[in-house]
């Protein structure tokens, strides 16, 4: 998901503009870019005749504003949870017909009725992930299994984080035992400190490929995306995944349909297609997140399942963001006011 | 015959006198037009923004308020101000130094290798300016390029510790904008009159005086033209610090695209803008009068 | 008594290009020298030479006695005028005219006395502030002057200064600076491609062509006794005449020129042994009149012969004649219009032609 973010496929969704004229038989699909395998939408339209007209976007906050704006008409899009929260709020999606969708079954229980779709009316789990830390066994002996094992002097400028200021925030909140979806001015005060000493620690912040100076053997530890960190374990074993001790942020990208799609139909027969296992297991095999498909897991390969990015064994907790609304303004200037201060 | 008619036998002259005019608004036309949906429009949609409000899902609100610019005024935001200035300063002082003598030396080199050294100056623009960032962090990393050919001649060496410093940042700036001060300079040193260098060598000057008292002194536009393409840019640049800097560092352009992309916060972002564009305006307008000054006190 | 300047085999090569070749060249102290001769001729790169803008390929360049070949401009006791002016934009006038002080580090206020000096010498005064944008072309030349001139230099050079400004003006700057040059006692070489303006203003001319010196004299010598056949085409207008001996006795020779016209000259004049020669007659040599042997006629013309108008110029001033003789030989011929009662020639006129014998000049033909 947010891992994906890269500047120039954005600007292309943008240039392109959402304006495509519809025939029967035509799917207008919004999702991310580098999420969906072309494979599954030539399969799709072999088997229905339904030609999907495919645009993408690299961040939520893209694809929020240009529904909120009106803008394009879509039938089916693939916001995160958060993101999802705030459009039924709005009223921007439209209730799923589950008659149309026979094979919503295979969908493990624990990825359904989560709070940002509590009736699991509007949403269909796509693929989850959580944001953990990944370690380089090779450089760091000691064990890291949580978020202050990671922020630690002795891993000064050995550390990637994400550049996303709620994630930071987010981390010290779990370290401080403080809920992560109430944000206010006290528990900000009291993530301060915590944060201010975090940034000095930090060598790199980057959301788009964390992977990289990991990779390059710039720094040794990392608090990252779970693809990214999939992704390092299958170059090398040497990097290790962790869910933190004291919680994690996890994330689920959903299908939804928009309120004012024109093609309310194929859409449903598009969600439906990918719920099948031996559809959502092609998914899997290009971009190894969760897959919440339990059908579909029992057909992955266990190398696949043994990645500990994918799969992390054990039961952490995990939490799914809300909508803080204004709050995240507070929040980015803590950290950009934290970082500017080093 | 009629009034009218009389009227219009009369006016001849001054319909004649008025058409051309008439034509150059029209000749102005195409640029009229660029200007306003390139330059006024984009400006005045910033400005509305930069008073509005932003609801929960990051729409903009039509309101009047003052906060985002009393936000802009906090003291977090200021030093990020000062600070890229900073960085966008030295990375101009460093063109400046870097860029001269290559200027100086293509625009005095014989006719035929002018074009074939400018052309060496525009070749890296022939790649997207992120391949050439990445091939740079290829360079700079620990187990880069770079540290490898240190170790080739002192073994065992830890190497420099470059990629994701500061200094990482102000290569990244100057590779970058190099050629934006090599260029202007280097059309103000083909200009330059040879002569004017005979007679000042004629006159007594040495080599090193010749430079400073002629060559500097009549280059100086060209510098000039390149401080301003090189520290207006370099001061909002973000994808440099992002990818070079590990975003350790941020700068005001990081800021702005943060309230864009991350904080879904436009009327804050474009109050940033605002005020960043109310600043160079007015640092050009104070350098506009300096300088008519000058030629005021001279008549 | 040495020379002021004294170029010695000098020789420059630009690649495979000769622009100066083989001169040798001594100006004495206090002349006025002008270097004269089509563009591309060599001439300023001459001036060049001793300015030290350019180092010779061989020979060797000695300013007051001083062999100053491989010295830089910087160090040379020589100022220039350039044809551009050359004047800094960014500098006043008086910043301009000080430069060579302050390059030299003399005091300010010597300087600035110096500077006020030169300014009134070339009759400039009030414009000090002013920058070279602001100022008229002549007011520019003044400009330049000065500023070579307040370095007191030993040697002035002056590549074709005068070539921008329009006629009247430039006519009134040669007086200028001839009068200077007197006033000063300075040594000036003076590049230019104007005949008029060497004639005037030089105490010697060398006439320059393709790299070498072809003639170096007064503006007399060089006027009427031109050595070569390009000396005499570029200064002034010349008849040029191919001649054949037709017979030789104590002390003239008689010869049939191009045409058929038969005339006689000096022996001394002619070349010992040749049989043909190249003769150059200055248009205004020719004393034209209607009548066989009018008073004015000068009693040495030894040349006398009929000729017939076939085209005729009023100038004003002059008459400017073309003549067929007899023996069918081209003449261009100038008269003076002395007096409003005096001859008027008409195209068509037959008329009798007297011309000295010593003003029939062998020239080199090559």
């Amino acid at each position: 998901m947010k891992s994906h973010r890269l500047i120039l496929p954005a600007l292309l969704a943008l240039a392109i503009g959402a304006g495509s004229a519809r025939a029967a038989g035509e799917l207008n699909l919004f999702g991310w870019s580098e999420y969906i395998p072309q494979s599954v939408l030539d399969g799709f339209t072999k088997e229905t005749g339904i030609k999907v007209n495919f645009e993408t976007y690299a961040s939520n906050e893209e694809l929020l504003s240009k529904l909120v704006a009106g803008g394009g008409s879509y039938d089916l899009v693939q916001p995160s949870d958060y993101a999802a929260e705030v459009m039924i709020r709005q009223n921007l999606l439209s209730p799923l017909d589950p008659r149309l969708l026979p094979n919503l079954k295979n969908i493990a229980p624990e990825f359904r009725h989560r709070p940002h779709d509590p009736a699991g009316r509007y949403t269909v789990p796509y693929m989850s992930g959580t944001v953990g830390i990944v370690v380089n066994t090779e450089k760091v002996k000691t064990p890291v299994h949580s978020y202050s094992d990671v922020f630690t002097p002795a891993f000064k400028d050995r550390i990637v984080v994400l550049n996303d200021t709620r994630e930071i925030v987010t981390w010290a909140l779990y370290t401080l035992k403080l809920p992560i979806n109430t944000i206010n001015a006290e528990s900000l005060a009291q993530a301060r400190p915590v944060v201010a000493n975090w940034v000095k620690l930090v060598k790199v912040f980057d959301s788009d490929s964390p992977k990289t100076a990991l990779l390059n053997g710039d720094v040794d530890v990392g608090v990252v995306w779970s693809g990214e960190a999939a992704i390092l374990w299958k170059e090398n074993k040497k990097f290790q995944y962790f869910i933190p001790t004291e919680g994690a942020h996890q994330f689920i990208d959903v299908l939804a349909i928009p309120a004012n799609a024109k093609n309310k139909e194929a859409a449903h027969k598009l969600i439906d297609y990918i719920l099948r296992p031996e559809v959502s297991v092609l998914i899997s095999e290009a971009f190894p997140y969760t897959n919440p498909n339990q059908a579909a897991r029992k057909l992955l390969t266990p190398e696949q399942l043994a990645n500990p990015a994918s799969y992390p064994p054990g039961s952490p907790k995990l939490e799914t963001f809300r909508d803080i609304g204004k709050a995240a303004a507070d929040v980015d200037r803590l950290v950009t006011d934290l970082k500017s201060a080093r | 015959m009629s009034p009218a008619a009389k009227a219009g036998a009369a006016l001849p002259g001054l319909i004649d006198r008025r058409t051309p005019r008439w034509r150059a608004w029209l000749l102005l036309l195409p640029m009229v037009t660029w200007l306003v949906l390139f330059v006024v429009a984009p400006t005045a949609i910033l400005l509305v923004y930069s008073f509005c409000e932003r609801d929960e899902v990051g729409r903009v609100l039509f309101t009047f308020t003052l906060d985002n610019y009393r936000r802009v005024f906090d003291p977090v935001y200021l030093w990020i101000f000062a600070r890229s200035i900073y960085y966008a300063g030295l990375t101009t002082v460093i063109c400046i130094v870097a860029g001269y003598p290559v200027a100086y030396c293509i625009g005095r080199a014989r006719e035929e290798w002018r074009q074939r050294l400018l052309l060496l100056v525009m070749v890296p623009f022939w790649t997207s300016f992120l391949i050439r960032t990445y091939a740079w962090i290829t360079i700079l990393k620990q187990e880069g390029l770079l540290n490898g050919f240190l170790r080739l001649f002192s073994p065992g060496t830890a190497g420099l510790d470059l990629l994701y410093t500061p200094t990482a940042v102000v290569i990244g700036l100057v590779y970058a904008y190099l050629p934006f001060m090599i260029l202007p300079i280097y059309g103000s040193v083909e200009k330059l009159d040879g002569a004017l260098i005979e007679a000042a060598y004629d006159l007594g000057a040495g080599p090193l005086r010749v430079f400073s008292s002629v060559i500097i002194p009549l280059t100086l536009p060209g510098v000039a033209a390149g401080t301003l393409l090189v520290f207006v840019p370099a001061v909002g640049m973000f994808a440099i610090t992002d990818l070079m800097g590990g975003a350790r560092v941020p700068l005001i352009g990081n800021v702005i695209q943060n309230q864009f992309m991350q904080a879904r916060d436009w009327p804050f972002g474009a109050a940033l803008g605002a005020v960043f564009m109310g600043l160079f305006a007015a640092t050009y307008w104070v350098m506009l009068r300096l300088g008519a000054q000058e030629e005021d006190s001279v008549a | 008594m040495n020379p002021m300047v004294d170029l010695r085999g000098v020789t420059k090569r630009f690649g495979a290009f000769t622009a100066v070749n083989d001169v040798t060249l001594p100006i004495a102290s206090g002349e006025f020298l002008t270097l004269l001769g089509p563009s591309g001729c060599g001439k300023t790169t001459l001036l060049r030479l001793m300015a030290g803008f350019d180092t010779p390929t061989e020979g060797s360049v000695w300013i007051g006695g001083e062999d100053v070949t491989h010295r830089p401009p910087y160090r040379r006791p020589v100022n220039q005028v350039f044809q551009s002016y050359a004047l800094f934009p960014h500098l006043t006038v008086m910043e301009n005219v000080g430069f060579g002080l302050r390059m030299q580090r003399v005091g300010a206020a010597e300087a600035a006395e110096r500077v006020h000096e030169a300014l009134a010498l070339v009759s400039l005064t009030g414009l000090d502030a002013r920058r070279p944008h602001q100022l008229s072309g002549g007011q520019r030349q003044r400009v330049a002057l000065a500023r070579a001139l307040v370095c007191r230099p030993k040697v002035l050079l002056l590549d074709e200064p005068l070539s921008a400004l329009d006629a009247k003006l430039r006519r009134s700057m040669q007086l200028e600076l001839k009068r200077l040059q007197r006033q000063l006692g300075i040594t000036f070489v003076f590049v230019t491609h104007d005949q008029e303006e060497a004639l005037t203003m030089s105490d010697r001319i060398a006439i320059v062509n393709a790299g070498r010196i072809e003639q170096l004299g007064t503006a007399h010598e060089i006027y009427h006794r031109p050595a070569t056949r390009f000396a005499a085409d570029f200064v002034g207008q010349a008849n040029l005449l191919e001649a054949r001996l037709l017979l030789q006795d104590a002390d003239t020779v008689q010869v049939s020129v191009t045409g058929g016209l038969e005339l006689s000259l000096p022996l001394a004049a002619w070349p010992a042994g040749a049989t043909t020669a190249l003769l150059a007659m200055r248009p205004e040599k020719v004393h034209v009149s209607r009548a066989r042997a009018p008073a004015d006629f000068p009693a040495a013309a030894t040349n006398i012969f009929e000729a017939r108008i076939e085209e005729e110029i009023f100038q004003g001033a002059t008459d400017h004649l073309v003549l067929v003789t007899a023996a069918g030989t081209r003449l261009a011929v100038v008269v003076a219009n002395e007096s409003a009662y005096g001859e008027i020639f008409h195209a068509g006129d037959r008329v009798f032609c007297a011309l000295h014998a010593d003003d029939l000049v062998v020239v080199r033909a090559e």
